[in-house]
């Protein structure tokens, strides 16, 4: 499965596809930084929700850059489960990149600072923060991508359909006072609770929603493939 | 491996593409399914392959390596085709070595040596073809399914394509293969499964050996003495006729006539000299 998993994305990476979604991360991240200097989790709570939709769209790239057939020979080779398996985790490989680059680029633009007034969180609290806030958004968005690829979607139009709506989704159902936020995965409660105090409760609470919400989307992604070659 | 009432539709509320398909093959045996275009002849190796599942029923007994060898290979990849062989050999789980030792087996094999280090998007359609069968062959399948696999090949490689099918079936593997061009003639002895109007019936044995067709090129004045002695060798002469320019080799190649019928009655041959 390895083997495939390398094959996987070694493709993604050779098509010069994976152009695309790094540019528009890259251009999102710049936005989100050149407004002024943050404190790290703080900053780093609004780039996971400002990725979501990029790694969601890298991972539907890099598993439709593979041809139906090619994908379908991984099937009959490895077996259907370990074939999606594999699938899932290049794109969590890709996406946790993408994570590593979000992670050091405000550094390196001056988009964050260290703490300045007594209370402020130090630097590795606020890094470590913002991986778990990352780490919220990574399979939910990796589930997400894996919904809208072609395998599932057959036609561009529904695929794109599907990563707008969870994207949008993230946004509007994600807002506080929100009548159903459960139907998202909790990116913005999480960037509204690194903004201000976050307790182990709270954390606890919002990685079971996000590993609860990207199961389910997973399962269904899993039984959309049962029937779909 | 069985396939036991197995249906098939692509879409729910979908036709049914097969029906009712009760079909098995054992360890060393080779079935050809015939068909015309569009009857689902690669719906139903796709269902044995394991590419695609029943909507209703279940395969059985699908031995654990299986070979794939599609009726187009996915040449859109950004992979020389070295590269792609040897990352499918690792895929299908030879460890490193194992899996180059393999793949320049099948390289030598199918000469596919200068190709070795052309991208897959450049190579010409047969030439990917044979990429397609060696990644099928890398490990020895238990259960070889080859769809129009002499489709876009060359003549040495299209004499290759009933040897490897040999080795496999000699190795205690089971093959299919399907055609509609009538190059199965050079498998005799093989089953024939028929897919027509959904359904798939098998053809029973008329008891009499398959029969294949040879084409000779013979000097014009030697003619009537190469037909004398082919027919007191107990060979049926089926038809004499002109040909300009003789052949350069005397490979068998496909039956000629476009208008070949899609399933070809190995009884009533087109052409012979």
């Amino acid at each position: 499965m390895i083997a495939l998993v390398r094959l996987r994305l070694a493709g993604f990476l050779r098509t010069g596809r994976a152009l695309a979604p790094a540019l528009a991360g890259l251009l999102a991240l710049g936005v989100l930084y050149g407004g002024g200097r943050a404190q790290p989790a703080e900053a780093y709570g609004v780039s996971a929700v400002v990725l979501f939709p990029v790694l969601a769209w890298q991972t539907k790239i890099l598993l439709d850059v593979e041809p139906d057939v090619q994908r379908r020979l991984a099937q009959v080779v490895l077996g259907p489960a370990r074939e999606r398996a594999a699938g899932l985790l290049a794109a969590a490989v890709a996406a946790l990149g993408t994570v590593a680059v979000a992670l050091v680029l405000p550094w390196l633009v001056g988009g964050v600072a260290g703490p300045a007034a007594p209370g402020d969180r130090s630097v590795l609290a606020g890094v470590l923060l913002g991986f778990w806030a990352h780490l919220l958004a990574l399979p939910g968005a990796v589930a997400l991508g894996a919904l809208a690829s072609r395998a599932v979607t057959r036609t561009a139009g529904y695929g794109v359909a599907v990563l707008a709506l969870g994207a949008v989704g993230v946004l509007v159902l994600g807002l506080s006072g929100s009548v159903v936020p459960w139907l998202v995965p909790p990116l913005l409660p999480a960037a509204r609770a690194l903004a201000g105090h976050l307790g182990p409760t709270t954390g606890l609470l919002l990685s079971g929603w996000a590993a609860a919400w990207s199961a389910v989307v997973l399962t269904g992604y899993a039984w959309a493939r049962r029937s779909r070659a | 491996m069985r396939l036991e009432d197995v249906w098939l539709r692509y879409h729910r509320r979908g036709p049914w593409v097969l029906r009712e398909i009760d079909v098995r093959i054992e360890p060393g045996e080779v079935a050809v399914v015939l068909g015309r275009n569009g009857v689902g002849k690669s719906t139903l190796l796709q269902l044995a392959a394991g590419v695609l599942r029943p909507s209703r029923g279940r395969v059985v007994e699908r031995p654990p390596v299986v070979g794939w060898v599609p009726e187009r290979f996915p040449a859109d990849q950004p992979f020389t085709a070295g590269a792609y062989l040897a990352a499918m050999g690792r895929v299908a789980g030879l460890p490193g070595p194992a899996a180059d030792r393999a793949v320049r087996r099948w390289v030598d094999r199918l000469g596919l040596g200068r190709f070795h280090d052309v991208r897959l998007p450049q190579l010409s359609k047969g030439t990917a073809q044979k990429v397609g069968l060696a990644q099928a062959l890398l490990r020895p399948p238990g259960l070889l399914v080859l769809d129009e696999p002499w489709e876009g090949l060359d003549a040495a490689a299209r004499d290759l394509v009933p040897e490897v099918i040999g080795e496999v079936l000699a190795g205690g593997g089971a093959v299919l293969v399907s055609d509609h061009r009538g190059e199965t003639v050079r498998l005799p002895g093989a089953r024939q499964w028929s897919v027509a109007g959904g359904t798939v019936t098998e053809q029973s044995p008329t008891g009499e050996p398959a029969v294949a067709v040879v084409e000779l090129a013979v000097p014009a004045a030697a003619v009537a003495a190469a037909v004398a002695r082919l027919r007191a060798d107990g060979h049926h002469v089926l038809r004499v006729r002109d040909h300009p320019v003789p052949p350069p080799a005397t490979r068998p190649g496909p039956p000629v006539d476009p208008s070949a019928p899609e399933r070809p009655d190995p009884a009533a041959p087109e052409v012979t000299r």
